[in-house]
């Protein structure tokens, strides 16, 4: 579904992907997890171009969005994100935070974007803060919210960029389950994340990135009770 | 000296009226205007084509950098040189002001939609809103906070500015005070009424934006 070819990221003389080539296919649930500076969250914005990477191709469903002639907003509706930060949007309203995209572009009429937030909402236990400015609500809220305002676009993919780790930790929780029901819809899902728990839990594939490249990547079991890599078990007995 | 200022008052308020009317039409058309050339200078600045951005800098820094005295006199003559018609007095002075106030405004509304979080634009463009849209749903709306009340405070400067338009004799309020000084050759009496009225109007002006600002705060 995603394609990345030899992908290089600089940032002024800082070279933060040397070359990275991977594949996640349809329905897949890949998490990246390795130290901070590994490369991980440049990696994945660059699968929707957030980030304009400085060598390589990105092929999603066989177009190469790195391609200038291609109109990436178009395919960006197809590729949801969450951020650490959540970013939802204080302007509007709970609800219209999940209505605006598919509607401004045209995915859906107003009576059906209404009828997805209810369904959406309530499926996150927020149907009854509708009304209110996201600024009301707590961190899970926020991150809760920020997932399924991706989700009223009915992407292919969804893009995780360390969804829980601006969280307290008592809040970690209520979001990790809305990422695991999502997962289990059958959802290709891409996970930057430092929960190596739930990593083990819901991924098929761990990739492990240490200084710009992939430097292992496997099952779960593979990668958290069998590392190949010196670094992968360097790094994990720190973490683990 | 009391008593002569209330005479003064009474005799001539339809002067002071008129000079009120003309102070805020101008200061009005000023902010107005130059609140959508600075808007476009704004993003000029913040566009990424380098030319534009470099040419919009010019345009503030010089309009920033030069007194406005100096452009109420070169836009004076300027501006009948340049119009295939002949412009009015206020045509030319208010064009000077308008020019002005678009480089301080440009200013805060880049300031305002550079203190948005990066973070907004970026969801809102990972979500396939253009660059446009983006700015249009979600980072323009939360920059207005940031944008009015320096706008206000700006509205309330101009009230001031727009004393130097008397240098053209163009019916604001400080032409007020030169008309009556030159009839009656009184000087102080005028002068003191007519700083009580700017007072008035920039005092309850900067009232009514703290309490507006206030209110956009309560209603978080």
């Amino acid at each position: 579904m995603i394609r990345v070819e030899n992908l290089t990221k600089n940032f002024g003389k800082l070279q933060v992907l040397k070359g990275v080539t991977e594949e996640i296919r349809q329905k897949e649930v890949v998490s990246i997890i390795g130290a901070s500076g590994s490369g991980k969250s440049t990696f994945l914005r660059c699968l929707n171009m957030l980030e304009t990477p400085t060598g390589g191709k990105i092929y999603f469903h066989n177009v190469d969005l790195t391609d200038k002639k291609v109109d990436i907003n178009v395919h960006r509706q197809k590729m949801g994100m969450v951020f650490q930060h959540f970013n939802v949007f204080p302007n509007m309203s709970v609800r219209e935070n999940i209505t605006m995209a598919p509607t401004l572009l045209n995915k859906k009429t107003a009576a059906e974007a209404e009828r997805l937030s209810e369904e959406l909402l309530r499926r996150i236990g927020l149907w009854d803060k509708r009304n209110v400015r996201p600024t009301k609500l707590s961190g899970g809220q926020k991150q809760r919210l920020a997932i399924v305002r991706a989700l009223a676009m009915e992407p292919e993919v969804m893009l995780f960029d360390e969804p829980t780790s601006a969280l307290d930790p008592e809040m970690v929780g209520e979001v990790l389950v809305v990422i695991k029901e999502l997962v289990e819809t059958g959802m290709t899902t891409v996970i930057v994340t430092h929960e190596m728990g739930f990593a083990r839990e819901v991924s098929d594939r761990i990739l492990f990135m240490d200084d710009g490249v992939i430097a292992e990547s496997g099952s779960p079991d593979q990668i958290f009770y069998n590392p190949q890599n010196e670094r992968t078990k360097d790094f994990l007995s720190k973490v683990l | 000296m009391i008593e002569t200022m209330f005479m003064l008052f009474l005799k001539y308020r339809g002067l002071f009226l008129e000079g009120v009317k003309y102070t805020l039409l101008l200061a009005f058309i000023t902010v107005g205007i130059g609140t959508v050339i600075g808007t476009l200078l704004a993003l000029c600045k913040m566009c990424r084509i380098k030319p534009i951005s470099f040419l919009a800098s010019v345009y503030i820094e010089v309009l920033r950098g030069t007194p406005l005295l100096l452009q109420l006199y070169l836009f004076y003559f300027l501006v009948p040189q340049i119009l295939p018609w002949e412009p009015s007095k206020f045509t030319c002075v208010s064009t000077a002001l308008v020019l002005n106030s678009s480089a301080y405004v440009s200013e805060i509304i880049r300031a305002g939609i550079q203190a948005v979080d990066l973070g907004q634009m970026e969801a809102a463009r990972s979500l396939g809103l253009s660059t446009a849209q983006a700015m249009r749903k979600v980072v323009l709306p939360q920059a207005t906070r940031n944008i009015l009340p320096a706008l206000g405070n700006e509205f309330v400067t101009d009230i001031k500015e727009t004393s130097l338009a008397s240098t053209f004799f163009l019916g604001d309020l400080m032409t007020t005070y030169r008309t009556i000084n030159g009839a009656l050759y009184l000087t102080l009496e005028p002068l003191i009424i007519v700083g009580i009225i700017y007072f008035i109007l920039t005092f309850s002006l900067s009232k009514l934006i703290a309490y507006s600002e206030w209110r956009m705060a309560a209603n978080d």
